[in-house]
């Protein structure tokens, strides 16, 4: 008998005590809650620095961006991508057309109509970044990380938006430039 | 009450060609109109205040789309309308195998057993739909009503889920409906009446100048019949930690498992229908029903409504207090509460009343 109502006391107390425990955390709601807003709040960027070179390694492999002004269309990631997820298409101009250069002085000789990198193919390799001459392609997040700010959800509505397209050319713009040299200048 | 101010109103405006009895059914539809839309306002109020109260002890902050302006809006008010749309628009599916009609019927039934519940309950001092003499012991029995389709429910699906909850709901509500109703009687002893507006007429006026004269602090045995009510009507209304019924752990979510769409919904509004009814009669029996809890003060018919559903309401989120509180019990150990503490106990305060009660007089 005298355990019986010990347990009922017991039961009693600890009753309380956990429904003190809840209201509890109910009436500091504001200050304790956990939950992130997804699309109007989001997390910090992740710390880049965290004790690699930056000069030799991507720390965060976020998202192939490629610096459209300074390609010259030499299909060198095309072909590194074990994937194949880059298309390149380019276009040869008429010699003596001048179509400008590239960060490191490089003279442009080929319009690159079509540079399409399909992020939901691309495995994150790195492999593309390598042999690009001129460093116009690479993974937002590494070392190049200043030039592009860091995206690392892109997350699309369809599965089509997450083919990049970077090439910007006009379809007149290559038209013209594309002419022999003497039509131009009519 | 209500009615048959309802059925005299008919008879001498320009509807009097109804007769009698058109005015009966005039009265029992709109009171039932009534009734439905109070049921399914307070389920959409308390399914969002119950996302919300359990998000917040769980340090989460709940259902924040949907408000005005979508998911820009306000703190999600608008959450549980849009559920309901979308139950409404459901499919409904019946399963190959099932009992077609005991199926469609089970729903119906359960939701029947509460519905009918709130004709007797008494909002405010001339607001009642039926004054009946045996209110409170109409509404234990058709409030027992629902295990019926419970049962059926469970049978009807053909589903070993289904029909394990529909048994342990019905061994659950079966055990806890007897301390309910006793403790309810310890206080049926002291007002020598089962009429709940001449309950709730006895406990006016206030006790030693200051505490309101409710039956819950009249006597030591009333005040502990209160809390063995409480607790089997939280029991009765199979919510957690009395949930074994649809316990998702174990039996996916019982006697509702089979079940989808408009049907699902209505296994919910009667669960909080039920919430609601157990609550009013709490309320009523041991809270003073629209008794004013300052004396003379602030008394009145619309205050009395008032006080009334503040009362039902504070209640109603007790119970979703102790819902996001405690886990669930073992069907052992909910049938050891029930007959080995509840019941006996019960028993003492009925006992302790009825003596209290030859004391007094």
């Amino acid at each position: 008998m005298g355990r019986y109502l010990k347990n009922i006391w017991q039961t009693i107390v600890t009753m309380l005590i956990g429904m003190g425990v809840t209201s509890g955390h109910l009436f500091r709601a504001r200050r304790g809650n956990v939950t992130l807003q997804y699309p109007e709040e989001r997390w910090p960027q992740p710390q880049r620095d965290i004790g690699f070179d930056h000069d030799r390694y991507n720390v965060i492999r976020s998202k192939l961006h490629v610096d459209i002004d300074d390609c010259i269309g030499c299909y060198q990631c095309e072909r590194a991508c074990p994937v194949a997820c880059i298309k390149i298409e380019t276009v040869k101009v008429p010699k003596g057309t001048d179509i400008g250069t590239t960060s490191n002085d490089t003279k442009k000789r080929m319009l690159v109509t079509r540079f399409d990198i399909d992020m939901s193919e691309c495995c994150f390799c790195n492999l593309c970044t390598y042999p690009c001459p001129e460093d116009c392609i690479y993974m937002t997040g590494g070392p190049n990380s200043h030039k592009q700010p860091l995206d690392y959800e892109y997350s699309t509505y369809n599965r089509d938006d997450l083919i990049f397209r970077f090439a910007d050319l006009e379809p007149e713009v290559v038209e013209r430039l594309t002419k022999p040299p003497l039509e131009q200048e009519i | 009450m209500t009615m048959d101010w309802l059925i005299d109103w008919t008879l001498s405006s320009w509807l009097g060609f109804l007769g009698s009895p058109g005015a009966f059914i005039l009265a029992a539809v709109v009171g039932g109109l009534a009734i439905f839309g109070l049921v399914a306002v307070h389920a959409i109020v308390a399914v969002y205040v119950e996302r919300k109260v359990s998000a917040f002890m769980q340090d989460r902050i709940g259902p924040m789309g949907q408000g005005p302006g979508l998911h820009a809006g306000k703190w999600g008010v608008l959450q549980t309308v849009a559920d309901a749309l979308k139950l409404l628009l459901k499919e409904d599916i019946i399963p190959a195998l099932a009992d077609r009609r005991l199926f469609i019927l089970a729903p119906f039934i359960l939701f029947m057993g509460a519905f009918i519940g709130f004709v007797a309950i008494p909002f405010a001092p001339a607001l009642v739909l039926a004054d009946f003499n045996v209110g409170l012991f109409y509404i234990l029995a058709v409030s027992s009503f629902g295990v019926l389709g419970l049962i059926l429910a469970g049978w009807a699906s053909n589903n070993k889920w289904s029909l394990y909850g529909a048994m342990r709901s019905a061994a659950q509500i079966i055990s806890y409906e007897i301390p309910a109703a006793i403790s309810l009687l310890a206080v049926v002893i002291l007002a020598g009446t089962l009429n709940l507006q001449s309950l709730t007429a006895a406990q006016q006026g206030t006790i030693l100048g200051f505490l309101p004269n409710w039956f819950i602090f009249q006597n030591p045995f009333t005040f502990m019949a209160f809390f063995i009510y409480f607790i089997a009507a939280v029991a009765e209304t199979n919510r957690t930690p009395f949930d074994i019924p649809e316990a998702e752990s174990e039996l996916v979510a019982g006697f509702h498992t089979e079940y989808s769409g408009m049907r699902w919904a209505f296994f919910f509004l009667s669960e909080y229908a039920n919430m609601f009814i157990v609550c009013a009669v709490a309320a009523v029996v041991f809270l003073g029903g629209w008794t004013s809890p300052l004396g003379e003060l602030l008394s009145g018919p619309l205050w009395g409504l008032f006080w009334f559903m503040v009362k039902v309401i504070f209640l109603v989120l007790i119970m979703m207090w102790f819902r996001w509180t405690f886990p669930r019990l073992r069907v052992d150990q909910l049938m050891n509460v029930s007959w080995k503490v509840l019941l006996p106990w019960s028993f003492i305060n009925l006992l302790g009343s009825a003596l209290w009660w030859l004391w007094r007089s």
